[in-house]
């Protein structure tokens, strides 16, 4: 009989789950937010409180009743015994450590990068991507190296590949087919061109410096398409080790904040207009939060640059499902010659396409129906709108004066804004996807404060936040917490000490052929401003 | 030559394998398409 199973330790974690959520349950119902919910309201995370109880709920009582089961019936040898008994009570703790990174940790680190923001002169959280990706394989990493893993929780850090997989195939309910129609052909074009063209050749210059797949797999992603998320994402694809995960993480945000400091002053030397260094940095730069930065530190008074940064930034996220295809097909096809020599795409595409990524591809493909959004709703750029006439999404009739007056100074000389202004005014809503976009704009006619903000607010009014998409986010977001975590525990000092010197290398030299190539086409091809 | 890489190849799949609860990919691939799509189900029941 294994001792270890019949060990109380399961059951004292759903136990610490269930308390955890039953206190916070009960605080949240109070009337002036006392413990749990006080620290939650600081740390900027109430929203979340719905969510940390119903899967501190659900969690408690599943590996509480299986923690009974193991003392009363030890785990043995059965299927189910190996596959969900056995490795509860490592599921358990990892889910504790996944809710302190989550719900403790980054919004810690956000808080301290927002303080810092004006001795630094940007967001430190937010630059360096302090975020529960990094968090969670940091502390993973930590763990193992100090505490280690102990014979009850050995067989729980083994799932974490599993849930990567799930949060890849959610991933595929973020995106639609449909964002792209709002993208124009110079982003589409040039993007395509950068992700794809980056992607071939750090799978080339991997092979060159005898790099191990999955670790060129993963950085291919991670530099071709948009950092960590794409380096997450391609992480089951290529069955990356968490030492892989760590190595390119670290080299991604490291050629992305070298980017970030470099890329302005750069621009500014030559003489980039907006539309250039938008197009730009939106190419070259490889995390979002690196690439809104840029932008913002380039053109601090106008939002210009980055609206144009934030299309090609867009349009390179989109370009996701494809580049987990190629990786897919590229890494079982070198793991099919590696034992039988020579084989075609056609036969590795039936035989050894990975299953999970055939998910992703049905759930982006269900998700493109619109299936998951509800009815009246559209997706525009990065937000969801809902444009029903509703007097909840009026904008307040001391803004409407506002806007009215502004009209009247005859400060907006382009036709189309003046005429979504006026029409803004008549209706005290929105009414359509191009006319949010034109509001928008309107910023751009004036320097006052009040006048930027109720633009911006009239905006935000239509924006919807459809409650199947945010929910499937947060267990994306769970699944993906919970595998970084695991994956992290995987990697010990000496991995790391045995790893490191090709991710370096090769993610120095393509961030900066990217960068340099990309300079060049937006330097020398791009004309015009906006 | 050939006897070589079916070894290596064998013993890189095991040390796959020991990184996970299951026996073979196949499975661990649909395991969680299983899980994702039920969930993506029940999150449409629930709230669409």
């Amino acid at each position: 009989m294994n001792e270890e199973r019949k060990s109380p330790v399961t059951l004292i974690i759903g136990l610490i789950l269930l308390a955890y959520a039953l206190i916070l349950r009960s605080q949240n119902e109070s009337l002036t937010p006392t413990g749990l919910v006080a620290v939650a309201e600081y740390l900027k995370t109430g929203k979340t409180i719905g969510t940390q109880i119903s899967v501190g709920l659900w969690s408690g009582i599943i590996i509480s009743l299986v923690g009974i089961w193991n003392l009363a019936v030890p785990a043995m040898t059965s299927k189910f015994d190996k596959l969900v008994r056995a490795p509860m009570a490592g599921i358990g703790m990892i889910m504790i450590l996944a809710y302190v990174t989550r719900y403790y940790m980054e919004p810690i680190f956000k808080i301290w990068g927002k303080q810092a923001q004006p001795m630094l002169g940007f967001d430190m959280a937010s630059v360096f991507g302090l975020n529960y990706i990094l968090l969670g394989i940091l502390l993973g990493i930590v763990w193992v190296n100090t505490i280690g893993i102990p014979g009850w929780m050995q067989a729980g850090v083994k799932t974490a590949r599993l849930a990567m997989k799930v949060g890849v195939i959610t991933l595929g309910a973020m995106y639609s087919i449909t964002e792209l129609k709002y993208l124009g052909g110079l982003s589409i074009v040039m993007v395509a061109t950068f992700v794809m063209g980056t992607s071939l050749f750090v799978l080339w210059l991997g092979k060159l410096a005898q790099a191990e797949r999955p670790l060129i797999g993963v950085l291919s992603a991670g530099l071709g398409v948009c950092g960590v998320s794409a380096a997450v994402a391609a992480a089951p694809v290529v069955k990356a080790r968490g030492v892989d995960m760590a190595y390119s993480i670290g080299m991604l945000l490291l050629v992305g904040v070298v980017g970030l400091f470099v890329f302005p002053p750069v621009a500014k030397m030559v003489g980039m207009n907006e539309l250039q260094f938008g197009a730009w940095a939106g190419t070259g730069i490889l995390n979002s939060a690196q690439v809104a930065a840029a932008a913002l530190i380039f053109d601090p008074n106008t939002i210009e640059t980055l609206k144009v940064a934030e299309i090609f930034n867009i349009t390179r996220i989109l370009f996701l499902p494809f580049i987990v295809i190629v990786l897919a097909v590229w890494f079982a096809k070198g793991e099919e010659e590696a034992e039988k020599g020579k084989v075609s795409i056609g036969k590795v595409l039936i035989d050894k396409f990975p299953l999970f990524v055939l998910g992703f591809l049905i759930m982006f493909a269900f998700s493109s129906t619109g299936i998951f959004t509800p009815k009246g709703m559209e997706l525009h750029g990065k937000h969801f709108y809902k444009f029903k006439i509703d007097e909840k999404k009026e904008v307040r009739t001391r803004d409407l004066k506002k806007i009215s007056a502004f009209l009247e100074t005859g400060a907006v000389t382009d036709p189309k804004v003046k005429a979504a202004l006026g029409k803004l005014v008549a209706d005290r809503q929105i009414t359509s996807a191009e006319q949010t976009d034109l509001v928008l704009k309107a910023q751009d006619f004036t320097k006052e404060k009040d006048l930027k903000a109720a633009f911006k607010e009239a905006d935000k009014l239509v924006q919807a936040k459809p409650a199947t998409m945010e929910m499937m986010r947060e267990y994306m977001m769970w699944f993906f917490a919970f595998g970084l975590i695991g994956l992290g525990m995987q990697i010990t000092w000496q991995t790391l000490r045995q790893a490191g010197g090709k991710a370096a290398m090769i993610g120095v030299v393509a961030g900066i052929t990217k960068a340099t190539l990309s300079f060049f086409v937006c330097w020398l091809l791009i004309k015009g401003s906006i | 030559m050939a006897e070589e890489k079916a070894v290596a190849s064998e013993q890189k799949q095991m040390e796959e394998r020991s990184l996970s609860v299951f026996a073979s990919e196949k499975k661990e691939d649909i395991t969680s398409l299983v899980i994702a799509f039920a969930l993506a189900v029940l999150v449409l029941i629930a709230l669409k």
